[in-house]
């Protein structure tokens, strides 16, 4: 498993993403935590068969009883499927999902983690003195979903928002913009339902200072693709499944 | 999901299966008490030995019945054990996994608890599974029991037919039913009692 420190400050944002041991059959994700002194966040955990290396990794950054916040940006198995393996593993832990979601995530197994349910308009997850918002991304992917903006390291993680599907060992960062984006077209046409979902996503995040838009899937954009991932995604017509 | 799991998930889910079978045999033996007790009565004085016979086998019946229903109900829960011992089983063979992936980071050690916590934990659902198994066969036993004196009665209804004239034949019948469906129960819980014995405490 690849891990890349994305943000360095008082707390810190690692990217973990690339497990050259995944099976080939299931797509690749992208995991981050935000460390502070004594807590650790997961956001999106990841499926079933990624818990073992994630884990690992995890083990190179903070012990496992400091580990006590764990995000789902939606319900599919490849953001949370690995919920049941968490759930034996972390004895004091919470998990922020939508609350949309809430009956559907727990077929995952969620007995001793507590479900923290995040309500339609987003809210505010604080770790020790992290805030962090969670910004409302309905309709885009998920009917439900959400993602995780840090005012202080400045990055957004986007969720599905930005995902490609990358060959193995990609690069953790957009290098060519122009190449890239043939990587994402077909990804936000088929798996985006709504223009006007984009329209508003789009219209709240431009007001975020933004310096990485990190997403589930493929590279991270940072600096001047952000705003070029934004200009792109703004001008793509969306739900071109029917 | 290895092979011994899946053999296990098989066995549990196969004891439903037969004992539903179970189930419509005993109504049928119970409906057959019903209908010998008809024609003994109309019998009269010709059937008197069976009288008495058909209140045994619809005895006989409805404690079948309520010993099946409550081994359905025990079946169900080591269903669920079963379902937990494979979750637990496979959380522990991904935490020995992490053990080995994170040789040689900083938090390493901090596995440990959860890894010791998980196989504690597998180990007694192991147990608990063998523990039910055996209480489990004790009461398919119980069933097997209720066929074998099905069976001796079917016998003792034959000869009580004999006697029974122009009745015979439909008191003959009766007998044949209760034999054969005491075979059928036998056959079936025969079939629970070996799937489940490879699980029994030793």
């Amino acid at each position: 498993m690849k891990m890349t420190k994305i943000y360095e400050g008082a707390h810190q944002w690692v990217m973990f993403g690339r497990d050259e041991n995944k099976p080939d059959n299931i797509i690749d994700s992208n995991q981050y935590i935000v460390r502070t002194a004594n807590k650790c966040l997961l956001l999106e955990p990841g499926g079933t068969e990624l818990f073992a290396p994630m884990m690992a990794a995890v083990l190179h950054h903070a012990p496992v009883e400091q580990i006590t916040d764990l995000f789902a940006s939606h319900q599919d198995p490849d953001v949370i499927s690995s919920l049941g393996l968490w759930d034996q593993a972390l004895s004091n832990a919470k998990l922020h999902a939508p609350a949309l979601w809430e009956g559907y995530i727990r077929h995952f197994g969620c007995e001793s983690i507590e479900y923290v349910p995040i309500p339609d308009n987003g809210e505010t997850i604080k770790i020790e003195s992290v805030e962090l918002q969670i910004i409302p991304a309905h309709y885009l992917h998920s009917p439900c979903g959400f993602h995780v903006y840090d005012p202080v390291a400045k990055i957004l993680m986007s969720g599905s928002v930005g995902s490609a599907f990358e060959a193995a060992g990609a690069p953790v960062f957009v290098d060519r913009f122009d190449v890239h984006v043939e990587k994402m077209r077909y990804y936000h046409q088929r798996m985006m339902p709504s223009n006007q979902a984009k329209r508003a996503w789009i219209d709240k995040v431009r007001n975020l200072d933004i310096d990485i838009l990190a997403p589930q899937h493929g590279r991270m954009f940072k600096g001047d693709d952000v705003k070029r991932f934004l200009d792109w995604f703004d001008s793509l017509q969306v739900g071109t499944g029917v | 999901m290895n092979s011994q799991t899946k053999s296990q998930f098989i066995a549990v889910a196969s004891i439903t299966s037969e004992l539903s079978a179970v189930m419509v045999v005993a109504k049928e033996i119970s409906l057959a008490a019903a209908n010998a007790k008809a024609i003994a009565f109309r019998a009269g004085d010709k059937a008197k030995g069976f009288q008495p016979i058909t209140d045994f086998i619809n005895e006989l019946a409805k404690e079948t019945i309520e010993l099946v229903t409550n081994i359905n109900v025990y079946a169900l829960l080591l269903y669920r054990l079963t379902v937990n011992e494979y979750r637990r089983t496979a959380a522990y063979n991904r935490f020995e996994l992490v053990g080995k992936l994170a040789v040689g980071a900083q938090y390493a050690d901090s596995m440990q608890e959860p890894i010791t916590h998980a196989r504690t934990i597998m180990q007694d659902c192991q147990r608990q599974f063998k523990r039910d198994v055996t209480q489990l066969l004790g009461q398919l036993e119980a069933v097997m029991h209720h066929a074998r004196a099905a069976r001796v009665i079917a016998a003792n209804s034959r000869i009580e037919a004999s006697q029974a004239g122009e009745y015979l034949q439909s008191l003959q019948a009766v007998a044949e039913s209760v034999d054969k469906a005491a075979h059928t129960i036998h056959d079936n819980v025969q079939r629970c009692r070996i799937a489940l014995s490879i699980y029994r405490n030793s």
